[in-house]
């Protein structure tokens, strides 16, 4: 009889997230095993634990999900756990802390198809600002923005340190360009609105971040795109199932478009379900993080 | 393929109680997952991440039990995890903190069929001692008995303890509409006069009733005691008993132990994880559905 799948969850904080617990049952795991309060430096035991006992046939029947809210510190689980493996007693390992990874990827990738496809331009060609950028989604937003070459700044809402600190340890990180800058009032943010072709708007739920009159500065702005499914959201206009319809409230950038919060969150779930079966279903072990997810974002749509 | 049984548990306590998660998978839940250390001002966070992973027919297949020690915590945590759904994003929740909900239902509901089958009468305007009844299996049951008519009087070492206790069963558990009033241990000598029904309910290997007082209760009914382990919480009354008559009792009160309390409480409990299941829309369960569904099996078993 074929072993049961198994997936080993670990978290770095109290609890798992249920959304993930769902998501992964859903994917077709037989069995979920929760693991709470993992600090770094149990990650490599905790791995080695897990592969030793299911011998090679079984080792395809296990993964490993790393949850948590901290981006850097969810990299590093990842990378402990690859360098813990002894293959061929190897497993899959996808890092998705607060579902960031996934929901960042999603956005990215929904917003670069409607730039190519309502304007015709790349991310390289563009100047990207994220509000709420030193969050988790909207640091994942950052980087991945960045790296498919975006001129991309994180925005912090209060303090112009804290997004220039995100910025240099992410840059260092993943080797990205990250700027850092801040918008604590109606004027800082038309400031950065009126000089972007795409704006991210990742900020927390039930806040409305731009108003229908700082859209009214923007010049030269191609695509914006809310992750906020509460109202108020997060851009004026924008509908939570938008994608790609027309930016009312950005009178003076010509040809503006709106992706919604469920549009995203529609590829983000796909997305992460795709990820957590392929865990299941690859012949080699895979280790995934938000780069994957950006890739698998990207084919889905 | 569908979907597998998914019960979100939550508890308040550093760990799940086996007996539970035994419970839940005996049930039909295929993963009985633990959410440890929760406060309840993390209830709204939790609840929202399960409900909106799943699509609406999956979310049947889907629910919360709330666990822990305390019931306020527990009744507090079960309302904040209905205000948290955003219909149609919405799941059942089934609160039964340390298993009391369930327990105090099993044992009301044997004590209503002795009453009705020994004695030919009801719960309604029985007096109702409920020694050792500050613990959260005596709330629930003084409670429960209360909401039937009967007169409870919770009882405890303290009086001003046992007097916010049953305050707070009154107010917040009873709505208001219902009146429990306290008593301080010392005087129990005096209030077993005029009882039909004492519950047990008191810790462990601690005898509330004394042969003594069990003799010299005029109108005693019925005797339930929750504790398993000897010395028993009411003089005569063991864990087997099962409406068995009293030795020493001079008004012929029968006992009810540990053991058919249990039997009952498993039945009950069993069946509210079932309905989650179940169940078209959501429900929201707490110990006035484990009565209804206690009443039930001991009906069906009559």
């Amino acid at each position: 009889m074929q072993k049961r799948s198994i997936i080993h969850m670990l978290d770095p904080m109290q609890n798992n997230s249920p959304f993930d617990v769902n998501m992964a049952m859903d994917a077709g795991f037989d069995v979920l095993v929760p693991y709470s309060n993992v600090k770094l430096d149990k990650v490599y035991g905790l791995t080695q634990d897990a592969i030793f006992s299911r011998g090679p046939s079984g080792v395809k029947r296990t993964g490993i999900f790393i949850g948590g809210r901290d981006l850097g510190l969810a990299i590093d689980m990842l990378d402990t756990c690859k360098q813990a493996m002894v293959p061929p007693f190897e497993v899959s390992v996808l890092a998705d802390p607060s579902g960031a990874f996934t929901t960042a990827a999603a956005l990215v990738a929904c917003v670069e198809k409607e730039l190519k496809e309502k304007h015709g331009k790349e991310l390289k060609d563009c100047n990207a600002v994220v509000f709420g950028g030193t969050g988790p989604v909207g640091v994942a937003t950052g980087v991945i923005a960045s790296l498919a070459g975006a001129s991309t700044a994180l925005i912090d809402h209060l303090s112009i340190d804290t997004a220039l600190d995100m910025a240099k340890e992410y840059n260092r990180r993943f080797g990205c360009s990250l700027k850092g800058t801040y918008a604590s009032s109606e004027a800082d943010k038309a400031r950065l609105v009126s000089n972007a072709d795409i704006i991210f708007c990742t900020a927390r739920a039930g806040i409305q971040v731009l108003s229908a009159d700082v859209l009214n500065e923007a010049k030269r702005l191609k695509v914006a795109g809310d992750v906020n499914a509460v109202p108020p959201l997060g851009i004026e206009g924008i509908k939570l199932k938008d994608m790609g319809a027309p930016l009312i409230h950005a009178v003076n950038a010509p040809g503006a478009v709106g992706v919604g919060a469920l549009a995203v969150g529609n590829v983000k779930y796909q997305l992460q379900h795709e990820l957590l079966k392929s865990m299941l279903e690859t012949d080699k072990p895979l280790y995934l993080d938000f780069r994957d997810a950006f890739n698998k974002a990207r084919e889905l749509l | 393929m569908e979907k597998p049984f998914i019960l979100h548990m939550l508890t308040t306590a550093k760990n799940l109680s086996p007996f539970d998660v035994n419970m839940a998978m005996d049930a039909g839940w295929v993963s009985a997952v633990p959410y440890i250390n929760v406060e309840p001002s993390e209830v709204q966070g939790l609840v929202q991440d399960a409900i909106f992973s799943r699509s609406q027919k999956n979310l049947k297949r889907t629910a919360i039990f709330i666990g822990g020690r305390d019931t306020k915590q527990a009744m507090d945590m079960l309302r904040a995890a209905k205000h948290a759904m955003v219909p149609p994003f919405e799941v059942s929740v089934f609160a039964d903190p340390s298993g009391a909900f369930t327990t105090a239902a099993g044992m009301v509901a044997a004590v209503e069929r002795e009453l009705t089958t020994k004695f030919n009468t009801t719960l309604t305007g029985k007096n109702i001692l409920a020694l050792g009844g500050t613990g959260p299996v005596g709330q629930a049951a003084a409670v429960i008995a209360a909401q039937a008519g009967a007169h409870v009087r919770i009882i405890g070492r303290q009086l001003e303890r046992a007097q916010n206790i049953a305050d707070m069963c009154s107010n917040e558990f009873g709505d208001g509409k219902i009146t429990i009033t306290a008593g301080a241990d010392a005087d129990k000598a005096e209030y077993i006069k005029t009882a039909d029904v004492v519950f047990a309910t008191g810790a462990a290997g601690i005898e509330l009733l004394s042969a003594e007082l069990v003799a010299s209760a005029p109108q005693l009914k019925v005797a339930a005691d929750v504790n398993a382990v000897p010395p028993s919480g009411i003089a005569g009354v063991d864990a087997f008993h099962d409406g068995t008559p009293i030795q020493g009792s001079n008004s012929g009160a029968v006992g009810i132990g540990a053991l058919a309390i249990g039997n009952i409480k498993y039945q009950a409990q069993n069946r509210l994880l079932k309905k989650m299941i179940s169940t078209d829309k959501p429900v929201y369960l707490h110990f006035e559905h484990a009565f209804e569904v206690a009443r039930d099996y001991v009906k069906s078993n009559a």
